[in-house]
């Protein structure tokens, strides 16, 4: 009869210590949570490209910042992956690009930036209960519909012209009333029309005159008889509200034939808060005023993130701060839910109370799909920045007005 | 009409309708988008491709047809099934007043697509500045998945739908084409004072193929409103329509029955396909779209279909 010893060796030791990391590799895997896809839809071709690929920017730096700061701990530390998709400017893609990330999986969809976009691509997310949160589109219709899937964390139009009516008169009060005269240019489509007929119909009850209203087709190759029916009209305000590049053209145009009234007050512009504008065109741009979607200038985060764009050699326009908090806003949601579950992400976003963006608004409470913090803010281009005037709670900048010649 | 003329409509579109078998939604949403453009193309087909009258103003006609059925809907709380054979009525009788003005001035040719094309401009403008299409705000319908409403939950629904206007356009063409009125529009195509000395009414030919082709094109447009629920002038009149039908008809091939849904599926599934491929390069698709239609004019000049029937006649030659 042999008995046998169970002798362990320095050998033995290292060995079965070397294999318990092994071991204990598949209790590690399981621990990881999986990915929490979020659908991101960019009009990343065609017209809207420069902003969808602004608005890509937003929403990956987003991920990298939720990622990097561990994931969503409710879940675990799961790790937010982002699905990218090209609404290819236009509604029908839109859909069809909705339709693909539906069958990724995503749990929600952020984007969209055309009001046309949001409006298709919500509404085809609509069939799935998928949630879908608006980064830019600021149609009122599209908060209108009773879709209890869709949400804008942005102001919408009507919010943004109540504002932008209630600062001029404001700023002109403050100056000692020396814009009595207007003239609105407008493009000829969505906001356009809808701001001009709105100003058209406000501006005499707060005592301005409205000498005329000058539509405009986008694209537009030339300005010039815009700017000569302002040089002869003579207003002390003009109130654009264009795209990027008719803007431009307009804001170059009067700079050439030193057209230069008391001030341009844009609204909802596309280039008047846009520093490639200020960069370009730096006499154009000096001066000019927005009421538009912009980053708080006195959060740390959105210095810390405009830093990190710049000297990444990126554009820095609004799409960026609202499309990284509208990502933080869903990471939010799915944190509350504790599941990656669109049902319960939609109640989450519902009764959201989230304040970890880096927007100037209020505290975030959504009423049928629209939050009531949201708010747009003044901005002035100032010695080549960007600067905001107004709300006084954000601003980091007096207004300069009026503009002396 | 013979059963081997039908056969491979009958085979296509059987196949097509019985994808919701076995396909996600995101084909069927794709089949769904690139079939109301194939059925728009089968409108400019009859004008363009048997009549010859090349129009690049298809747009006023699609437009028409899916501003009507919104519009009826939203404003006027019509059925929607009604609406939609309303927006096929006044398509059809927007592109014979089109027809009129312009076939009677005797505008021929590239004089005869500018024309179409300042139509469907002067349509777009008036709807953007319109308050009754809701302006540059667009129209929406609202969403109420029913079959009353012609929305449906299931995608399956609106392809079966769309599938089933094809069919019906596809046996009327293919009636045409075998037709005394298909070979009035050919002869008028190939030599309008030949075909006026043979006795043919030129211009109540070429009224009776833009009334049609209007109704046609109406159909899809008034199909697009059902299936996206949303309108706005530079959707609706915008110029995107009127090219993508010509592209698709001439791809597919001008003056065939399926050269129009065959030229759509590819277009767009290639494109799709690239997509999927080559996600990761933005655009790619929209590329290789371009390369397509460079080659098919260089390349394929009948056409898919005109190039599928050419192989088999030469695989039937001894």
């Amino acid at each position: 009869m042999s008995t046998s010893r169970l002798t362990i060796t320095r050998r033995t030791a290292l060995r079965a210590g070397a294999l318990l990391p092994t071991l204990a590799m598949p209790g590690l895997l399981r621990a990881q949570p999986a990915a929490v896809k979020i659908g991101i839809l960019q009009p990343l071709t065609g017209a809207l490209a420069q902003d969808g690929d602004l608005g890509r920017l937003g929403a990956t730096l987003a991920a990298e910042a939720i990622n990097g700061a561990g994931g969503i701990q409710a879940l675990g530390g799961a790790k937010v992956e982002l699905v990218v998709a090209d609404a290819r400017s236009n509604p029908e893609a839109a859909v069809q690009e909705v339709e693909k990330l539906q069958a990724e999986g995503v749990v929600a969809i952020v984007g969209g930036f055309a009001s046309p976009i949001c409006l298709a691509a919500s509404q085809a997310a609509a069939r799935y209960d998928l949630p879908y949160i608006v980064d830019v589109g600021v149609s009122d219709q599209i908060t209108a519909r009773g879709l209890r899937n869709t949400f804008r964390f942005a102001p919408g139009f009507g919010m943004v012209t109540g504002t932008a009516l209630e600062n001029l008169v404001r700023l002109n009060d403050d100056a000692g009333k020396p814009c009595k005269t207007v003239v609105l240019v407008h493009e000829d489509g969505l906001f356009g029309s809808g701001l001009a007929r709105l100003l058209q119909a406000e501006l005499p009850k707060r005592g301005f005159e409205v000498l005329e209203t000058i539509a405009h087709p986008t694209p537009a190759r030339d300005m010039s008889n815009v700017a000569l029916r302002i040089r002869s009209l003579r207003p002390d305000l003009v109130i654009p509200s264009s795209y990027y590049g008719e803007f431009v053209l307009l804001a170059r145009t009067m700079r050439q034939q030193r057209i230069r009234p008391k001030g341009i007050y844009a609204v909802l512009n596309g280039a008047a808060s846009n520093y490639r504008f200020v960069k370009e065109f730096p006499d154009a741009a000096e001066a000019v005023m927005d009421c538009n979607h912009w980053h708080d200038p006195r959060s740390e985060e959105a210095k810390a993130l405009k830093a990190k764009v710049d000297a990444d050699g990126r554009l820095w326009a609004y799409n960026v701060p609202l499309n990284y908090s509208c990502v933080k806003l869903v990471a939010d949601a799915v944190g509350r839910a504790g599941a990656a579950d669109r049902n319960k992400v939609i109640e989450a976003l519902a009764t959201s109370d989230f304040s970890g963006h880096i927007l100037p608004y209020g505290p975030t409470k959504f009423v049928n799909g629209q939050n009531q913090g949201a708010a747009p803010v003044n901005t002035q281009v100032q010695g080549g920045d960007i600067k905001v005037i107004f709300p006084d709670a954000f601003a980091d900048a007096k207004p300069v007005f009026p503009v002396q010649g | 009409m013979k059963a081997r003329d039908i056969l491979p409509l009958a085979l296509l579109l059987g196949a097509l309708a019985l994808t919701p078998l076995f396909a996600s939604n995101l084909l069927l949403n794709f089949l769904v988008s690139a079939l109301i453009i194939a059925l728009g193309a089968q409108g400019w087909n009859l004008l363009g491709g048997y009549g010859g009258q090349l129009s690049f103003g298809h747009a006023a006609l699609f437009g028409t047809g899916a501003y009507a059925t919104a519009i009826l809907q939203t404003t006027f709380g019509v059925n929607a099934w009604v609406g939609f054979a309303c927006g096929i009525a006044l398509a059809a009788l927007t592109g014979w007043m089109i027809g009129f003005l312009s076939f009677r001035a005797r505008l021929r040719g590239s004089y005869f697509a500018l024309v179409t094309l300042a139509f469907a401009e002067v349509l777009r403008i008036l709807a953007n500045a319109a308050g009754f299409t809701g302006g540059a705000a667009g129209l929406l319908i609202k969403l109420e998945p029913s079959f009353a409403n012609f929305q449906f939950a299931s995608r399956a629904g609106m392809l079966w739908v769309v599938l089933a206007c094809i069919l019906g356009v596809s046996l009327l063409t293919l009636w045409i084409d075998r037709g005394r009125f298909g070979a009035q529009l050919v002869a008028v195509r190939e030599n309008e004072d030949a075909a006026r000395a043979l006795g043919v009414d030129v211009l109540a030919t070429k009224l009776r193929a833009i009334a049609l082709s209007g109704a046609i094109t109406g159909a899809a447009g008034g199909l697009y409103a059902q299936n996206f629920l949303y309108l706005d002038a530079n959707i609706a009149y915008g110029t995107w329509i009127s090219v993508e039908v010509l592209i698709a008809a001439i791809v597919g091939g001008l003056g065939t029955v399926l050269g129009p849904v065959v030229g759509a599926l590819a277009l767009h599934g290639v494109g799709e396909v690239t997509k999927g491929l080559l996600g990761w390069m933005t655009g790619v698709d929209l590329m290789l779209f371009g390369v397509i239609l460079i080659a098919a004019v260089a390349f394929v000049p009948a056409g898919l279909v005109g190039a599928l029937r050419r192989l088999r006649m030469r695989r039937a030659t001894p």
